[in-house]
């Protein structure tokens, strides 16, 4: 998987599979543009020191997605460089869990503007930049949740299923420009949030469920987003690609 | 991507096959090379890739069909005393009917190749696999198996036959460190093309979203993804590598 010469754009490098993508893309020989919400001096040493290890650049590109404003203005910042854009892996996102009477329609409408529309607005102006390179590949990060369902979680799994009828749609619409659209779904993968809970046997349950009889890695989803932005996968758009560990 | 695997690949004299061959030794694989038939030509190719890849291809040339022959090349793998770490179960023969005209014995013939075959050779080579607690299987399936196209009723069976026969190892071996997943090709540039007519092909063309053929080596390159460790939490799965196929 070889994304030398490519520049890449990442939502949500801040954490979890965002910045094992990151690094994943950088590793790999790609120039990234890591979008964030906050600057963190933590983060802007770790992106030094992965510029250095994988001798490309990665800008940091700081905005928020609730407002559309500020997410103009990364878009003008990224404009700047004046670098053809390959890729973009939508990363970014939150959940919302709470049971289905419980749901409050302002916190419906926050994911929902966080992960769905604030994301097609940026997505949006990305196109514009990647039709002129001549194509480009886009990933966006859907659920299984989105396709098997998990309770507590009805806003959060729509909102990635929203991903999924996106990816289909814009690979038709923009598959004869030569952009390939595909998304992945994980499974349970570890991160900050579910470590505690796996360690803690919290988790046993669905890792029962679990082919492979354990939690994914942000590492191992990483692969699977960086395989999709490669040429590796020229002939490969419009998918939904879980990575599960087999989920029966 | 391969560096030090050991692989065996079926039916890699043409088309996709020959593909999946050249791109595993190029990303470092040591690969046993089916065929049907020891030709001279069969095994200068792999002679020739061996010393341009720096890695060793062993041609293994074997009737699919013939269950002593299959039991014999299964020994001389276990003589090598090498670990086998990746099957790709890509020979297969493509048959073109209607529904009501589809003869018993094409439907039969089909079957043994494209599945029984398979079934057999996935097998053997899957205990070695768990007797190591690690190894990755690719079938090559198809889009036929996914969508109702005319003429594939036979074709297609055979295909969706192996995609349910992966989901189902995927979750018997997952727990052995196995991991079985399939790649789904849609219209692609090979020899099987030629037994459909010109203009079937362009529709199919102007039905994908790339607005493209698919060429062995989109295909392959799918298959040296899926067999590496970067998919190690990808099981079960059925990769479609068809161009986005309108269905």
């Amino acid at each position: 998987m070889n994304l030398k010469g490519k520049n890449v754009i990442i939502t949500g490098c801040q954490q979890g599979i965002g910045l094992a993508t990151m690094k994943a893309a950088a590793t790999a020989g790609a120039n990234v543009f890591a979008c964030c919400q906050t600057q963190k001096e933590d983060f802007d040493s770790a992106v030094a020191e992965l510029e250095s290890k994988c001798n490309v650049r990665i800008i940091p590109v700081y905005f928020d997605f609730s407002d559309e404003a500020s997410i103009k203005n990364a878009v003008k910042q990224i404009q700047s460089e004046k670098m053809p854009i390959h890729g973009l892996a939508n990363i970014a996102g939150m959940t919302g869990d709470s049971l289905f009477p419980m749901i409050r329609q302002d916190k419906m409408e926050m994911v929902f503007k966080i992960n769905f529309f604030s994301q097609i607005y940026f997505t949006q102006y990305v196109v514009r930049l990647m039709q002129r390179t001549g194509g480009g590949s886009i990933v966006n990060v859907s659920s299984i949740s989105a396709i098997d369902g998990n309770p507590g979680q009805v806003v959060y799994s729509a909102t990635k299923a929203s991903w999924i009828a996106t990816t289909k749609t814009l690979s038709k619409e923009l598959g004869p420009n030569h952009i390939r659209v595909n998304a992945v779904a994980p499974g349970v993968i570890e991160s900050l949030m579910t470590k505690t809970l796996i360690d803690e046997g919290k988790m046993d349950n669905k890792i029962k469920k679990i082919s492979m009889n354990r939690a994914g890695k942000t590492s191992e989803v990483a692969n699977a987003i960086v395989y999709l932005l490669s040429d590796d996968s020229s002939y490969v758009t419009g998918q939904i690609l879980r990575i599960d560990g087999g989920i029966a | 991507m391969l560096m030090g695997k050991t692989a065996l690949i079926t039916g890699t004299r043409r088309g996709i096959g020959k593909e999946i061959l050249e791109q595993f030794a190029m990303n470092g694989a040591n690969i046993w090379a089916h065929a049907r038939v020891e030709t001279p030509e069969f095994v200068d190719y792999c002679n020739s890739l061996s010393k341009k890849y720096s890695v060793k291809v062993t041609p293994l040339c074997f009737e699919l069909t013939d269950s002593e022959a299959m039991k014999a090349a299964v020994k001389i793998i276990m003589k090598s005393k090498e670990p086998i770490d990746i099957l790709v179960n890509n020979a297969g023969v493509t048959y073109n009917a209607l529904f009501q005209m589809s003869t018993e014995a094409q439907l039969r013939e089909e079957f043994e190749t494209n599945f029984f075959a398979v079934y057999k050779l996935t097998q053997y080579i899957s205990k070695l696999m768990v007797r190591q607690k690690n190894g990755s299987i690719i079938n090559i399936s198809s889009t036929a198996a996914l969508d109702a196209n005319p003429g594939k009723s036979v074709y297609g069976s055979t295909k969706a036959a192996l995609i349910c026969m992966s989901r189902v190892i995927a979750v018997e071996l997952g727990n052995s460190g196995v991991r079985c997943n399939c790649v789904a090709p849609g219209v692609t540039n090979t020899d099987m093309l030629e037994s459909m007519p010109q203009a079937v092909v362009q529709e199919a063309v102007d039905n994908t979203d790339l607005k493209r053929l698919g060429e062995p080596q989109d295909i392959a390159k799918a298959v040296v993804y899926l067999a590496s460790d970067k998919a190690s939490y990808i099981t079960g799965q059925v990769l479609r590598v068809d161009g986005g196929l309108v269905r």
